[in-house]
């Protein structure tokens, strides 16, 4: 006979709170208790849309999904500390860097479907609403008075946390600006990167009257 | 030079392929069998039973892209072709699962290594799971059937850099290592196997299998996504499917029903298993999304004096045995040692970290050269692999939770890999984990890794494989199907993927899949023709 798995036992009551919020259930039901909160508090629950130009810098053009004018807030915030020391200092392409990495987290976010967006949905609630994210994020000031050392701060805390659900938060959050910053052509040269050899683009046809 | 787009021929020659997205009527379709999923298992079934002159309708859930749509870009490649847009993960978040969801499945977007299932593993299920039909030696036509299906051939050109450097490291360090085989005809060398073969060179099944079974009058939906198989008494009556609106991620309303005497569930070890729990098939022993298996992958960088330019090239092309079964089938955990290709989006996703720090990570991405370790899991009773469940919104979800007896294997990988990189050359190595510096010595990385906190989420951990979780044996009191794929309590549902292995297998998945699908797909035949 093979062996027969026995994953299924946990022993319950050796849950301390550190090891409930490990576990993804624990995340899951605390993460959920402030999504509900978040709605109920008027946070902005509802995709962006089109935003003017004005209002955001971002390409007119976009039409956001997925993120809340909340959540463009808050990765306003977090990117200069994410991707910052890759960006130039230069105050115009710095924000417009910023504001297509966003736009690209979000067509990104599209595509994960119904059960990593809402996964996303509950931890950008934790972070958006006021009360959560002073006392789970140890985020004092509300996102758009947030300083750069002070994400950078945040992103610390959650990286070393010895919680795990805080860790897979860092990850989270670095995970999807990194991929989406790196990831665009506009920043290949930043790691190096010449982009698919110039011979074989030349060569094929799907590049012919692109 | 195989640049010939056999999907764009096709589809200009007429065959019966069908983007569901276009539908606005509910309809209702029948053939002798339906098949579902587009993978290694599902485009080797459909072919076989097309070519017997069975009548096929294949159903994919992702989309038909082809050579058009393969631009060598990352970012496009992994929101289309990837499950869930490249951020499926293990249910609590700990490990990234790397998944086809396309046409042709997994076998569009993988890098290529065409491994034989391993020959301990195969005496391990005959001894274990009383599966004595499937002994290496009884295998070994099917194998040798699909190599050349398959056009699998060792890697005859040069290794690049990233490859090398695992084979130096070897060398120096007297460990076994050797070539790949490769699933590809004319390739280019170009590096880009990860997003969809820009050339037509990989011989997946987009550009074999597949082709085939249309050629033969199979018909195709994609876009169409499996909810349910519906039972009359005790066989399978219709599959209920959806249409998704061509954003591949919303259903659009139309419903699809589609009626056969038998059907082959494909749909990969995490469809699957979720296909059969939403159906609520018979599953009188509980098994079905049991011992659910990955080789769950950890991995060091390093970064080398010389240029390595680890995005070009073939991507996998020298491997090590050297730890995969060295101290038994069912001693300590084994792991296989192989090469990731590393591109910007891919290295910035995989090596954690920001600000600064990883803007010095990245930047020396052409001299950063990359190791993996993919453990084998599964063959010893601390190793039951993870659980395939319903989420609310009945989609599948993986839990897999790293035991003691992993977690020791994944850090004796750390060890065996740094010191591969250092033995190379390495001036710098730091491992995937959440508290790795850039170590400059040996010694330095091998005292570390020694206590290293070993805990999800701090050490990253990928899989590209998915096993298990529909397991065939001959008992089903411990298993779903029986040597053949065929379930046990449902006559007329055969299972063709990896989902059947009953445990993980110690090498890239694919060739097992095409082995196994031929062999059980050819008995299917001669079954439902007779």
């Amino acid at each position: 006979m093979p062996h027969v798995p026995h994953s299924e036992s946990h022993d319950a009551t050796a849950m301390d709170r550190r090891s409930f919020l490990r576990t993804g259930v624990g995340g899951t039901l605390f993460l959920g208790t402030v999504s509900l909160g978040a709605g109920l508090s008027g946070c902005a629950t509802a995709p962006a849309g089109r935003l003017s130009a004005v209002d955001t810098r971002m390409d007119a053009s976009y039409r956001f999904q997925f993120l809340t004018r909340d959540d463009i807030t808050l990765f306003e915030a977090l990117l200069p500390a994410i991707v910052g020391p890759a960006l130039t200092e230069q105050p115009e392409q710095r924000s417009q860097a910023i504001a297509g990495t966003i736009e690209r987290i979000d067509q990104g976010i599209v595509q994960f479907g119904p059960a990593n967006q809402q996964e996303l949905r509950r931890l950008f609630d934790l972070l958006n609403f006021g009360l959560t994210r002073i006392t789970i994020a140890r985020v004092w000031s509300s996102w758009p008075s947030v300083t750069t050392a002070e994400a950078e701060a945040f992103l610390q805390r959650w990286r070393s946390s010895g919680i795990g659900l805080f860790n897979n938060g860092y990850i989270a959050l670095t995970k999807i600006s990194n991929v989406a910053f790196y990831g665009h052509p506009d920043h290949w040269h930043l790691s190096g990167y010449p982009g698919p050899p110039t011979w074989a683009k030349d060569a094929l046809p799907q590049f012919k009257n692109a | 030079m195989s640049l010939t787009d056999r999907i764009a021929q096709g589809l200009e020659s007429g065959w019966r392929v069908t983007d569901a997205a276009t539908l606005t009527n509910h309809q209702t379709h029948e053939a002798d069998v339906v098949i579902i999923g587009t993978g290694a298992g599902g485009g080797t079934t459909a072919e076989i039973l097309a070519r017997a002159g069975l009548s096929v309708i294949l159903v994919e859930e992702g989309r038909l892209y082809h050579q058009k749509d393969f631009r060598m870009d990352e970012l496009t490649a992994y929101a289309s072709l990837y499950q869930e847009g490249m951020s499926r993960v293990t249910k609590d978040g700990a490990i990234a699962i790397l998944q086809g969801r396309c046409v042709g499945g997994s076998t569009t977007v993988n890098w290529t290594s065409s491994f034989r299932t391993p020959e301990p593993t195969l005496n391990y299920w005959a001894d274990q799971f009383g599966l004595e039909a499937l002994r290496p030696e009884a295998m070994r036509p099917w194998f040798d059937g699909r190599e050349q299906r398959h056009t699998v051939a060792p890697w005859l050109t040069d290794p690049n850099v990233n490859n090398d450097i695992l084979r130096q490291g070897c060398e120096k360090l007297g460990f076994s290592w050797k070539v790949i085989p490769r699933n590809v005809k004319g390739c280019w060398n170009l590096g880009y196997c990860g997003v969809g073969c820009p050339t037509n060179a990989k011989q997946g099944a987009l550009t074999t299998t597949i082709p085939a079974a249309l050629d033969n009058d199979a018909r195709l939906f994609h876009g169409l996504r499996a909810d349910k198989l519906v039972m009359k008494q005790d066989r399978i009556d219709h599959l209920v499917a959806s249409a998704m609106s061509a954003d591949s991620v919303t259903p659009s309303g139309v419903t699809v029903t589609l009626k056969a005497r038998h059907f082959v569930v494909a749909a990969s070890a995490i469809g699957s298993p979720g296909l059969l729990l939403r159906s609520q098939l018979p599953d009188p022993h509980n098994r079905v999304g049991k011992r659910s298996f990955i080789h769950p992958v950890n991995a060091t960088v390093a970064r080398m004096p010389e240029k390595v330019d680890p995005f070009y090239g073939a991507p996998q092309s020298i491997y090590s045995d050297e730890f995969n079964f060295r101290e038994g089938v069912d001693g300590p955990a084994g792991y296989k040692l192989e090469v990731p290709p590393l591109h910007p989006a891919l290295s910035s996703g995989v090596v954690p970290g920001h600000g600064t720090e990883q803007l010095d990570n990245l930047k020396q991405l052409p001299w950063m050269q990359s190791v993996i370790a993919l453990m084998r899991d599964g063959f010893h009773p601390d190793s039951p692999g993870g659980t395939v469940s319903l989420r609310d919104d009945g989609s599948p979800v993986l839990d897999y939770p790293v035991t003691d007896y992993l977690w020791t294997g994944l850090r004796n990988a750390f060890r065996t890999m740094a010191e591969i990189q250092f033995a190379a050359g390495a001036e710098q190595v730091r491992l995937m984990h959440l508290d790795s510096p850039w170590f400059d010595r040996w010694a330095d990385a091998k005292a570390a890794i020694d206590t290293l906190p070993m805990e999800p989420h701090r050490v990253r951990l990928f899989t590209a494989h998915q096993m298990g979780g529909c397991g065939m044996g001959k008992d089903p009191r411990n298993s779903v199907v029986n040597g053949f794929g065929e379930h046990h309590q449902v006559s007329n549902l055969s299972i063709h993927d990896a989902s059947v292995f009953p445990t993980s297998i110690g090498a890239n998945p694919q060739l097992s899949v095409y082995a196994l699908a031929a062999r059980n797909s050819t008995r299917l035949a001669s079954r439902l023709r007779g």
